[in-house]
Order: C-alpha cells, then sequence, then structure tokens
C-alpha cells in the first residue's frame, strides 16, 4: 500500500515538475542551450514587462570595451509576489548572470538566475533586499 | 519512459518514502454557522481574488487506478511536498530558469488543495480516447503545419503570440504561476477576470439562446443561470482557434461555482464533443480565497520580446544550414 501511494505521489510531483517550467513560449525555440554563458555587468535599465521581465546590462570585456546585453527574467506578477521590485536592484547595481545567449546570435539571453556580485540571490533567501516571500501569498 | 525521467522518479520516490514521518494535520472543519455571503440581489457573492494554483493533476496517474480520494494521511506527504522548493533539472534540448528564481515555484505560491488524485471524477478518471474524426483532425493540421512552424507569427502557439493561453478556456485551467481569478458580480452579470493572461469573462445571467452558430467567440458564448447557490454556466460558439486537449469549435462546456466555505469554492465542469471525444468527460477542482483586493496585470502583448527572438532565431539558423548546404 504504501508503495503504491509513494509513486502516486512521485506521478503527481512529476507533473507539477512539468508544468513549472512552463513558460508562455518554448525557451529552446529562441534561446540556445549550446550557448551557455555568463556574464558580470551593471544594470542599466530594467523593463518592468510582461510575458517576461528585461534586465539591460552593460558588459566590461578585458579590455575594457562595453557591450550592451538584454537579459530576459520571470513575469514581473510572479517576481512581485516574490517581494522583488524595481528598487530592490536599483539601476547601477552590478549584477552577474548565467544563462543562454539567443539563438539569433545577437546580444540577449535568457537568465537562468541572476545574482549580485558577492553571491547573494536576487530572488530568494534572506539575503537579498526585499526578497522574502510575502507571508500573506502563503 | 526517458532515461533522465526514470532517475527523477526514483530521487522523488526515495523523498517520498524518506518523507514517511506523519504529522497531525487535519484542517479544522469548516464552522458549520457560516452562511454563503450574499449580493444585494440575493445570490451567493462569489466576489473576490480566488487562486486555482493545484497539486492534482488533470488525469489520475495510472498506478492510482480507481483510487478516486487521497487519505488524510496522503495528504500530508501531498502537502509536504507541496513546501519543498521544486528542484532545477536540468534536461538537454531544454532551456530555462533556475525554478527557485523568477517565481516558477511552486513552494511560493497558495495552493487550492484538494484529496482528489485527480481533476477528472469517476473511476477511470482519464480523459475518453479521440474519436477516429478528431485523431485525423490533428494528424492532419500537423501535417499542414510541418515544416512551416516558424514561418512567422501566424504560425506559432496562440499562447506565444499572446493571444489567448490554454488555461483560460473555458474550462478554466491553473496557469502553472500566477494563477488568480478575480471574480466581479452586477446586477446580471458575473464577470472572472484571468491574470493569465489578462482576458475579462463576462458572463450573462440570463435564460436567452446562445448566438447564432455562426458567430464564434475566442471563449465562447457564456450563459449563466443560478441554480440553488450554484452558479451554472453554459458556453458554446468556439472558434476552431482554440483548443481544449484535441476539442475546438464544437466544445460545450457546463461549468458549475460553488462556495463551500469561507474560503473554499468548488469549480466542478463538463465537456463534450461528439466529434472528440468519445463520450463527455467532468472535472472538479477547488478555488480558494486570496487575501488581497486585487490581481496584478498581466498585458502580454506589449512586451512579448520572445515572438521576434523566437524567428529572428529561426532565421538565422536557417542561413547557417543554408551555408553548410553550400560549402557541400
Amino acid at each position: 500500500m504504501r508503495t503504491r501511494i509513494a509513486i502516486g505521489l512521485a506521478g503527481v510531483v512529476l507533473l507539477l515538475a512539468a508544468a513549472s517550467v512552463r513558460a508562455h513560449h518554448a525557451f529552446a525555440s529562441e534561446f540556445d542551450v549550446n550557448k551557455p554563458l555568463t556574464l558580470r555587468g551593471t544594470l542599466t535599465k530594467l523593463e518592468w514587462i510582461n510575458p517576461h521581465s528585461w534586465f539591460h546590462v552593460d558588459v566590461k570585456d578585458a579590455d575594457g570595451k562595453v557591450a550592451e546585453w538584454m537579459i530576459e527574467g520571470g513575469s514581473p506578477n510572479a517576481m512581485l509576489r516574490l517581494g522583488f521590485n524595481l528598487y530592490v536592484v536599483p539601476v547601477g547595481t552590478e549584477i552577474v548572470i548565467e544563462g543562454y545567449q539567443a539563438k539569433d546570435g545577437t546580444n540577449k539571453a535568457v537568465g537562468k538566475n541572476l545574482t549580485l556580485t558577492d553571491g547573494r540571490r536576487m530572488f530568494l533567501g534572506s539575503s537579498a533586499p526585499g526578497s522574502q516571500p510575502d507571508p500573506k501569498q502563503r | 519512459m526517458a532515461p533522465m525521467i526514470t532517475k527523477l522518479l526514483m530521487v522523488l520516490l526515495a523523498a517520498v518514502f524518506a518523507a514517511a514521518a506523519v504529522e497531525a494535520q487535519t484542517p479544522a472543519p469548516a464552522a458549520s454557522t457560516w452562511k454563503v455571503p450574499r449580493t444585494p440581489d440575493g445570490h451567493p457573492d462569489l466576489q473576490g481574488v480566488w487562486t486555482n494554483a493545484t497539486t492534482t493533476p488533470l488525469e489520475r496517474p495510472r498506478d492510482l487506478g480507481a483510487k478516486e480520494f487521497f487519505t488524510e494521511e496522503e495528504m500530508v506527504e501531498v502537502r509536504k511536498r507541496a513546501a519543498q522548493v521544486t528542484p532545477t533539472v536540468e534536461r538537454s534540448g531544454e532551456v530555462h530558469y533556475d525554478f527557485q528564481q523568477f517565481g516558477l515555484d511552486r513552494s511560493q505560491a497558495q495552493i487550492a488543495f484538494s484529496r482528489r488524485t485527480s481533476m477528472i471524477v469517476g473511476p477511470e478518471g482519464r480523459v475518453p480516447p479521440l474519436t477516429p474524426e478528431a485523431q485525423k483532425r490533428a494528424a492532419e493540421r500537423g501535417e499542414a503545419l510541418k515544416g512551416h512552424e516558424f514561418d512567422g507569427p501566424e504560425t506559432r502557439p496562440i499562447g506565444e503570440r499572446c493571444l489567448v493561453l490554454p488555461n483560460e478556456g473555458p474550462p478554466m485551467m491553473p496557469a502553472g504561476y500566477n494563477s488568480y481569478l478575480q471574480f466581479i458580480q452586477s446586477p446580471g452579470h458575473v464577470s472572472i477576470l484571468q491574470e493569465m493572461i489578462h482576458d475579462m469573462r463576462v458572463i450573462p445571467i440570463t435564460d436567452r439562446p446562445h448566438l447564432p452558430a455562426n458567430v464564434r467567440r475566442w471563449l465562447g458564448d457564456s450563459r449563466g443561470r443560478w441554480e440553488g447557490d450554484t452558479l451554472v454556466v453554459d458556453t458554446t460558439n468556439f472558434t476552431d482557434k482554440t483548443n481544449f486537449r484535441g476539442s475546438r469549435g464544437n466544445l460545450h462546456v457546463v461549468e458549475r461555482f460553488t462556495r463551500l466555505d469561507a474560503e473554499t469554492m468548488r469549480y466542478e465542469f463538463t465537456v463534450d464533443d461528439a466529434t472528440t471525444w468519445t463520450k463527455p468527460w467532468s472535472a472538479e477542482m477547488l478555488f480558494k480565497k486570496e487575501d488581497v483586493d486585487r490581481i496584478f496585470e498581466y498585458a502580454c502583448h506589449e512586451g512579448n520580446y520572445g515572438m521576434g527572438n523566437t524567428l529572428k532565431g529561426a532565421r538565422a539558423g536557417e542561413k547557417t544550414e543554408d551555408a553548410s548546404r553550400t560549402r557541400k
């Protein structure tokens, strides 16, 4: 009996996991899994728009040359519910992005995760300012 | 079953066994003194913000057979698992976010738990088989689109185009994230605003017949009526552009909304379409009241850079293919 329950629950959780990754578009048709990248730069603008937020970042290369990058983030609605807003990471903040470059080869990428330069995560964990979920939303 | 999925299943199974300790967690029964609140015209007041986020799948996992409900003991496990942070699974070919960021993690949302093992009610708990006609139709559509998936916005899925998302229905399904519905009532109408992705269903309470068959609407033509304290909504006249598990223009949906207590609403639906399924089928889920007075706007089309990026990506891919063909 126990086994049956466990299998059933695992099935449920699997379905949930599958549902969790669903975005409004297929990531794989927009971004290239074979072009992973890590960018370190200065936030110049945050577009607070659905279906996805866009982080604009100036990235300096080894020669000091600056390239402008656009990084896709999650739905602002979902991020607001995590306690994140435009004031948590003001323009000028240094951030690190791990993600994947756009298939068209331009300076665009999806941000798998975004952290501050000292390693603090921007959306989860007690360390990031204002990143605690609103308890009323639990 | 793909090896990765098998591996994940094993990990999850181990986690379920590990979390075998049973806590006393029987929710307090709703106060028997609760009475359904009413609007000035005497109908049940359904107004407010509700979530339909759930742990219940539409179809029952096959290994559960005819078991329709989890026991309270099993629900402890379900709740415990839902509270855990969703593990980020890297899958080949899939490019995605860290679940723990961007609000895609289930543990960050309120969930309307149900003891049901599947939304679909009855011993089978599965969507009935597609009719041969529906299978042929789906195959023909697939064939016509083959090789043209990235021709332009017109051949992309309607959700990607920010027209309507599949969760909007009716029947209304959980969106995966931002699963919130706001109900607003006025004399003669019940309106439902779905956060994902922006549409307001304006349902007239009327005994007028449906629109003529030649008038088709994205969300169908809804007619509401009260049966006791239950709102019943009958919807037909869909377009052929939406797709609810294979059913398009001929979809007929009957929804039933019943408040159960201060923070729970039961949502039932029955769908039929003789051109798609071998028989009608019914499902049920719960909505949980949110302690907020509004939901956020989700203007989808305006910021949909994804569409441009997807098509540009396809064009860049074609150039690379052309170049490699020329080299050969």
